[in-house]
């Protein structure tokens, strides 16, 4: 199962016709602050979704600032932020922002548990991108073992257990 | 009009069958023009992977490089728990209703669909090939294997092939080229597992060359031949078959040189082949002898196109077969870094046999898929195979990377009439060419074949002590073709087979066609590319015998 594969497929579910979205949220993102808004907002969601334990989070690396610049993505990370700034007002919070780390938390998790059009799409969007963004980052593989290229080495150490 | 050149033969299509029939022809005194209508491709600049994005990067894609296609609509499914394909960090993948049309996995190009294929590399089982007379089913290939033998040995030495001693029923008249290549350790666990189950695994033949062969370096191990090889060691159509037709000098290469129509001449014969150019202008190319090579989706495409050319038995595009697929993963509590090493390199050749299954007719093999299976990268574990999100999914990133195993099992499909490619009504190219519309659709008996394959699957990695499985992928409910078979059958009967024992068309005399469109069945899970190679080395030499 190739990534390009699973994203193809993401795009053709729900998220119903992405013009239209895109057409509700094109002038917010234009208006000053919203964009400051939105930006700090992917932080918090790359951070909560890939904190780094022990390493250095997603935020801290720009994660976000890189699925930010996807084109594709920008309705559906309009409608999600503004799904999140809704669900955490319904709790008594500023915006999403205004959550605590557990807060945040939570209100992913009810958004990948939330039926509404395109929420739980947006929930899968972010962790593919962010954490493909992520864990392709050399500072994070650097922490793990085998994970350099292919070429031009590849693996004298085939038949051994790993070292 | 062009053809001034006088080639003897013009190869449509430069694959792993036009590849074999062009050097074929060529090493005969021929001369061949090979068309193809995807790009060249250099392994140096395109696919490298020595670069810190390598696992983002896969077979690139250059203008032209894949085909367009259609889909009839998918199968609906009945309840197949088993079967559903998924992975526990990414979810289900179909939607559980119909099959999911997916695409027809192939690249256009100078080399063909072998640019990105693992490199198995596989002779028939015997028996596959006389499905009819044996099992009443399919239908019976109009040669034996002794047939084939001489052919197989042709394309392994020109390969260089690096198989073990002895394949069972694969009888060989000579020993692989290449001794075989060492187990990876995660075969080696794996192996510990099929022991337990009485699995006779083996080194896999592959045409990835253990030691040096023809100034091509040997494998370096590096885990990613589904991205293309480098360094040339892969036994690719273009660094094989196609760079010793050149060698000839008989024979002119061109690229992206669609063939987009078979103009009939005079007296059942060919008379020219019309081929689209970059700037949208066609070319005529008057020919002598036509080889057709684009495989079982593209080649019935191009004759139902040029006015149903060479289908008096109306059996172009039908009996169209896919080889079902099962990948499944599975956490193994040490490490394992299954990436390290040759993809496919063992094998369990138990259940090919067409009656090696109980209960179900058709064989398939199972495999070390590790590499396959597209997991070699942090990123693609850290999203597949553990769910979730936070500090809890960091955590066991940390602590299970590396662990995963992967089996895989690839089977026979039957023909049968729903699975077919046709010309579909709605859609064209840019040359106006309608497109192949594939439709697909597996009888019960394939699906007890996939169930089969899954549950065997599963007790091999989980006798190799993996025992966690967090995905499954199979061909029940996704449709994502590989290797692509039978719609053009070859047969001795003109009325139900579009060519004779030797791919030449039973009316048009100078028609020929060599790739794996004219496989009768599709045998027991072996990969195609060698059979297909031997068939056009035995097309070839049939057409320089007239």
């Amino acid at each position: 199962m190739k990534r390009r594969h699973l994203l193809a497929l993401l795009g053709t579910f729900s998220f119903g016709g992405a013009a239209a979205p895109w057409r509700l949220v094109a002038t917010p993102l234009r208006a000053p602050g919203t964009r400051e808004h939105v930006t700090r907002s992917m932080a918090a969601v790359a951070e909560t979704m890939f904190p780094g334990d022990g390493l250095p989070g997603a935020a801290a690396l720009g994660v976000h600032q890189q699925v930010l610049a996807v084109p594709d993505l920008q309705a559906r990370i309009a409608q999600g932020m503004a799904w999140l700034d809704r669900h955490a007002a319904s709790l008594g919070a500023a915006d999403f922002l205004a959550l605590d780390q557990a807060g945040r938390l939570a209100a992913l998790d009810a958004a990948f548990a939330s039926r509404d059009d395109g929420i739980q799409l947006f929930v899968l969007t972010m962790r593919d991108h962010l954490g493909t963004a992520y864990y392709s980052t050399p500072a994070i593989k650097s922490a793990f073992a085998y994970t350099g290229p292919p070429q031009p080495d590849g693996f004298a150490d085939f038949q051994q257990r790993p070292s | 009009m062009s053809g001034d050149e006088g080639w003897d033969t013009i190869v449509v299509g430069a694959g792993a069958g036009g590849g074999a029939a062009a050097y074929g022809l060529t090493r005969r005194g021929r001369s061949v023009l090979l068309l193809d209508a995807g790009p060249r491709f250099d392994p140096s600049t395109d696919y490298p992977l020595s670069g810190a994005d390598w696992e983002l990067r896969e077979f690139p894609q250059k203008p032209g490089s894949t085909g367009q296609v259609t889909f009839a609509p998918g199968q609906k499914l009945g309840r197949e728990p088993l079967l559903a394909s998924g992975s526990r960090g990414w979810g289900p993948l179909a939607n559980g209703a119909t099959r999911l049309m997916d695409g027809y996995r192939h690249v256009r190009g100078i080399g063909g669909t072998t640019l990105h294929f693992t490199g198995e590399a596989h002779r028939i089982h015997p028996a596959a090939m006389k499905m009819k007379t044996r099992f009443g089913v399919a239908a019976d290939w109009p040669f034996d294997y002794g047939a084939l033998e001489p052919y197989y040995v042709e394309a392994e030495e020109l390969i260089g092939v690096a198989g073990p001693a002895t394949q069972g029923a694969r009888w060989r008249s000579r020993g692989f080229p290449l001794p075989p290549h060492p187990l990876s350790y995660a075969s080696q666990t794996l192996g510990k597992g099929a022991k337990a189950l009485g699995l006779d695994w083996q080194a896999n033949s592959r045409a990835a060359l253990s030691l040096p062969w023809n100034g091509r370096p040997p494998c370096n191990y590096c885990g990613a031949c589904n991205k293309g090889c480098p360094i040339g060691d892969k036994g690719s159509a273009d660094v094989t078959f196609i760079a010793a037709a050149l060698q000839t000098g008989r024979c002119t290469v061109r690229a992206e040189s669609p063939v987009i129509r078979i103009e009939a001449g005079p007296n059942d014969g060919i008379a020219a082949v019309l081929v689209g150019r970059p700037d949208g202008s066609i070319e005529r190319i008057a020919a002598k002898q036509v080889v057709l090579a684009c495989g079982a989706v593209e080649t019935p495409r191009l004759l139902l196109a040029s006015e149903g050319l060479a289908n008096e038995s109306g059996e172009v595009g039908q009996n169209f077969m896919d080889t079902l697929f099962v990948n499944v993963g599975a956490l193994h509590p040490e490490p394992q870094h299954s990436r390290r090493g040759l993809p496919s390199d063992a094998i369990a050749w138990d259940f090919n046999a067409p009656d090696a299954i109980p209960g179900v007719i058709g064989g398939c093999r199972f495999y070390n898929a590790s590499g396959e299976a597209e997991l070699g990268g942090l990123a693609a574990f850290a999203l597949r195979a553990v769910p979730g999100w936070g500090r809890d999914h960091a955590k066991s990133v940390r602590d299970l990377w590396g662990h995963a195993l992967h089996v895989g099992a690839i089977g026979e499909q039957l023909p049968n009439r729903e699975s077919r490619v046709d010309l579909d009504p709605d859609a064209r190219d840019r040359f106006g060419v309608p497109l192949a519309r594939i439709a697909s659709a597996l009888a019960e008996a394939d699906i007890a074949r996939l169930r089969f394959m899954v549950e065997k699957s599963r007790e091999l990695l989980a006798a190799s002590g993996a025992r966690r499985i967090y995905e499954s992928y199979s061909s029940w409910d996704w449709f994502a073709a590989t290797h692509v078979f039978g719609t053009c059958r070859m047969g001795d009967d003109p009325a139900s087979s579009v060519v004779d024992a030797f791919g030449q068309s039973h009316r048009w005399r100078n028609l020929w066609i060599a790739d794996a469109s004219v496989f009768p069945s599709s045998g027991g899970g072996e990969a195609p590319s060698l059979t297909i190679e031997a068939l056009a080395l035995r097309t070839a030499a049939r057409m320089a015998s007239i």
